[in-house]
């Protein structure tokens, strides 16, 4: 363990020692942490590890069972995220923790709301959301309706409510899992705007290369125990995965290089498993043709806003089409909601797992369950020891810690949620699979072995829609790369040894709209 | 995994997304309370063609006579909203409205100042608001227990404090009762009374907290449906504001007790039975959702217009009383299939 020294200076926070047990967890154990101010400090570690329970323990949603807190050299321990905030303590969370059905103004506003005595300022409230939106260059209505927007738009109103206050110490849990490129420059501009006014900022992401950007100093977690403190310029990137993952060698290789980019030859006269001709919906996806044949992986690329998410919610049924045809195994369809669409073979993973994906007061057993279950029918459950085999199965190729299935979804940690709302959708066995950010908030080891699983089940057959905002990540699952732009799909793109990250941009950026 | 963007990224096009003015309420936010002021119409339009003849059916008394009878109904109304908005339910309004009544009913007798009485009837709602708060907030019982509990509590106390009817003879409670402004003459006329007047005052001061302030807003984000977490990882008082909202709703259905016996100059221990089914049935109707989250105070008003021409409507039809209950169950059965419509059309 190398504890570097650091320029004299003081930590605005120091947590010693900190041990917080969940019934059957012991989810942090002994865990040092301090903040430089003027400093970015990423806390890494797996899915699992600690690095949101340690978050928590320091706003005061949970009370830790020991260890000390000091802020600014007061020991401290917060009752609540309120008491945190007024410490100067701005804290984004993982999830996207806001209120859907309030405007976009109230939720970066509220709680630090312009007042004219007891009385909201309304119109102040606005442009001052408005303002602090626009540093993170977000265009969008400040009286409309948080829910009106897609997760990324979400992440960004999270980050800019916890950047209206002036803090200390700004937490930021994973604020780039659903954003792209462009977006990370603007969020990194503000946060390194931040630490030059001397804000100390504690960073989380699974993005190796975000780490590596923007930080200053690193703390590993594994398993809920400190690994160590260390000069991200010191660290090297492989040695980092070793340290979170501890393993090394042929291990480290094969994360590093990620999963074997597979390319499928040409396919003539197989009829798709799924084609949509002039499929469109008015104001969210022009019409677009679309076909996937089986064992086929079409990747959706595009920016944010671009309209990949409205894209697959009409091929599913989240969304009722307005105009073309869809056909499943060349025959028309009609699919009025998702649940004929799982009928007909077709499960959607959706992006917003939160909302429309786990159920958190279920367990891990009966969320994977869910599809299998409602594709039978109620009458015909599953019988137990085969819903046992599978969700032994998927947990197990997934690799869902705690490797329970008996676990409430809502006390595992936000990548494994994620697991598991993946293995509801593969235990149905579809014919179609659709992917809407599947990776999101995933480790990187983890993110290895499930783009693997993908290429495995479609060299089985399947097919597979996958979207990700990470373009790499569709370059290596797939074979077949449509592009969006403006809510069209402007190029389709045959995956190959000379398409790369700036061949989808190029296509973006040159694709005149017609 | 390297990600190199190099300069001949494209710059995405700023995040955008404007509705204008207009488009903003016609999203389906606004949709139940446009059914709620359609019905309304509706219904004076069916009045005023069933029973208009030459000296008409709309006019300023029926609104008037409205407004008069259904005060109490208002303000009961009115607390409700706060609940049921954060998702929950107080099913103990009615008993309190008859334990309030009897309490005045008693006191007054007795020779205890009328002011006194007045603030104690309020006092009363208040304390049983506290009490399901607490119960809700901090013992964590479903609303619907906690509140069943307190309803059958102050229904108890009701046969406690008498078994009969009681008359309020007192003077200066009479006054109050009896003191009214009139405007204009005959059909055009314009009564106002303190009852009115109260309940109108209740409905703003209403508005205004829920619309207008941080507490108000907080009272949405609690109905969000994840039990208040965002909302309290916000840095807002979830807790509280649950329990305050309890206490806002008892303390109404004090005020509408008052009203009530304004109304019948009697504290009787079976008064409003019910009561409290027909301020949730204002409320759904009124445009607020049942799942909590979302709804207009405002709406809550129109809900209980609607509630007091249907009881007209069947009154000049000559229809039993009853009849009310099966019209009141048809609305609200439309309205609440309406909600879940928008809601599942929302999903989508
Ligand atoms: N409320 C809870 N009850 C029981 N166990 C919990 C609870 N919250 C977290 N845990 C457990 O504590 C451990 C650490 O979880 P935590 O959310 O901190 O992980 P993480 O490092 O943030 O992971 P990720 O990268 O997936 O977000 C996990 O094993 C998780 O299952
Ligand atoms: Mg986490």
């Amino acid at each position: 363990m190398t504890t570097p020294d650091t320029q004299a200076a003081t930590p605005v926070v120091e947590m010693r020692g900190i041990t917080i047990t969940f019934p059957g967890v012991k989810a942090l154990d002994g865990v040092d942490l301090r903040l430089f101010p003027g400093e970015v400090h990423s806390l890494m570690g797996e899915n699992g590890a600690g690095k949101s329970t340690l978050i928590k323990a320091l706003t005061g949603v949970y009370q830790i069972d020991g260890g000390t807190m000091t802020v600014d050299g007061v020991e401290h321990r917060f009752s609540g995220p309120d008491e945190a905030q007024n410490a100067g303590i701005s804290t984004v969370y993982q999830e996207v923790n806001l209120c859907a059905n309030l405007s976009v103004a109230e939720n970066v506003m509220l709680g630090h709301e312009p007042r004219t005595g007891p009385f909201i300022s309304w119109r102040k409230m606005r442009r001052q959301a408005a303002e602090n939106l626009a540093r993170l260059h977000v265009d969008i209505d400040p009286a409309s309706r948080l829910s009106a927007h897609s997760i990324a738009v979400q992440q960004l109103c999270a980050i800019a409510r916890a950047t209206v206050r002036d803090a200390k110490v700004l937490i930021l849990d994973e604020p780039t899992s659903s954003l792209q490129k462009a977006e990370v420059d603007e969020l990194f501009q503000v946060i390194r705007e931040l630490r030059d006014a001397g804000v100390a900022i504690l960073f989380v992401s699974h993005f190796l290369d975000q780490v590596y950007e923007i930080s200053d100093r690193l703390t590993i977690l594994r398993n809920g125990r400190l690994v160590g403190e260390h000069l991200a310029a010191e660290l090297p990137r492989r040695d980092l995965i070793g340290l979170m993952i501890g393993r090394e060698g042929a291990a480290l290789d094969a994360i590093e290089r990620g999963a074997q980019q597979a390319f499928a030859g040409e396919r003539e006269g197989v009829t798709p498993t799924i084609e949509a001709v002039g499929l469109g919906r008015h104001g969210r996806i022009e019409p677009f043709d679309l076909a996937v044949q089986p064992g086929e992986i079409v990747g959706l690329a595009g920016l944010l806003g671009s309209g990949r998410t409205e894209a697959v919610r009409l091929l599913c049924g989240a969304d009722r089409p307005e105009e073309g045809t869809l056909r499943l195994g060349g025959e028309d369809i009609r699919i009025s909601d998702p649940l004929v669409g799982l009928r007909n073979g077709i499960a959607f993973s959706s992006e917003d797992r939160k909302r429309e994906g786990i159920i958190g007061d279920l367990t891990v057993r009966e969320n994977i369950a869910l599809a299998v279950q409602t594709v039978r029918g109620v009458w015909r459950p599953v019988p137990r020891k085969e819903l046992d085999e599978l969700v032994d199965r998927y947990i197990t190729a997934l690799d869902i810690r705690p490797a329970n299935p008996n676990q409430l979804v809502k006390n595992l940690s936000g990548g494994n949620q994620q697991k598991v709302l993946l293995a509801r959708w593969l235990a149905t066995a579809p014919k179609l699979l659709i992917l809407d950010e599947p990776t999101r908030g995933i480790d990187i080891g983890a993110k290895t072995d499930i783009q693997k699983l993908v290429a495995e089940l479609a060299a089985d057959g399947m097919s597979v829609v996958f979207i990700s905002s990470e373009f790499e990540e569709v370059l290596r699952v797939s074979h077949r790369i449509d592009v969006l732009r403006d809510r069209r799909i402007v190029e389709s793109l045959t995956n190959g040894p000379d398409v790369d990250q700036d061949t989808i941009l190029e296509a973006i950026a040159t694709k005149e709209v017609a | 995994m390297t990600t190199t963007v190099q300069s001949q990224a494209p710059t995405p096009a700023p995040v955008r997304s404007r509705l204008s003015g207009l488009r903003r309420y016609l999203s389906p936010e606004y949709l139940p309370i446009a059914g709620t002021i359609l019905t309304l119409i509706l219904m004076l339009v069916i009045g005023e063609v069933r029973y208009g003849g030459e000296r008409g059916f709309v006019s300023p008394k029926l609104f008037s006579n409205l407004l008069q009878d259904n005060a109490y109904l208002l303000v009961l109304a009115v607390g409700m909203t706060f609940v049921i908005i954060t998702g929950g339910i107080d099913l103990s309004v009615g008993a309190v409205v008859a334990l309030v009544g009897l309490v005045i009913a008693t006191l007054l007798p007795m020779g205890v100042p009328l002011p006194l009485v007045l603030i104690i009837g309020v006092l009363i709602g208040t304390t049983f608001g506290f009490l399901i708060g607490v119960l809700v907030e901090y013992f964590d019982i479903q609303p619907f227990i906690a509140s069943l509990a307190a309803m059958f509590l102050a229904r108890g106390l009701c046969n406690v404090v008498s078994v009969q009817s009681l008359a309020i003879k007192d003077e200066g409670f009479g006054a109050l009762a009896g003191w009214s402004l009139k405007f204009g003459e005959g059909r055009d006329i314009w009564k106002i009374n303190l009852s009115m007047i109260i309940a109108v005052l209740v409905l703003i001061v209403a508005y205004v907290i829920l619309h207008h302030t941080r507490f108000g807003r907080t009272v949405y984000g609690v109905g969000v449906g994840d039990g208040g977490n965002a909302v309290q990882l916000m840095g807002l008082k979830a807790g509280r504001t649950r329990l305050w909202v309890y206490v806002i709703s008892g303390t109404c259905a004090g005020v509408a007790g008052i009203l009530f016996a304004f109304y019948t100059k009697s504290g009787f221990n079976l008064t409003g039975i019910g009561m409290e089914l027909d301020a949730i049935a204002a409320v759904v109707i009124g445009g607020t959702l049942l799942a909590g989250g979302g709804g207009f105070v405002l709406g809550t008003g129109v809900g209980v217009l609607v509630y007091g021409l249907i009881q007209v409507l069947i009154a000049r039809e000559g229809l039993d009383s009853w009849w009310t209950k099966v019209f009141i169950g048809v609305v609200l059965l439309v309205f609440v299939v309406l909600q879940r419509a928008i809601a599942v059309r929302r999903r989508s």
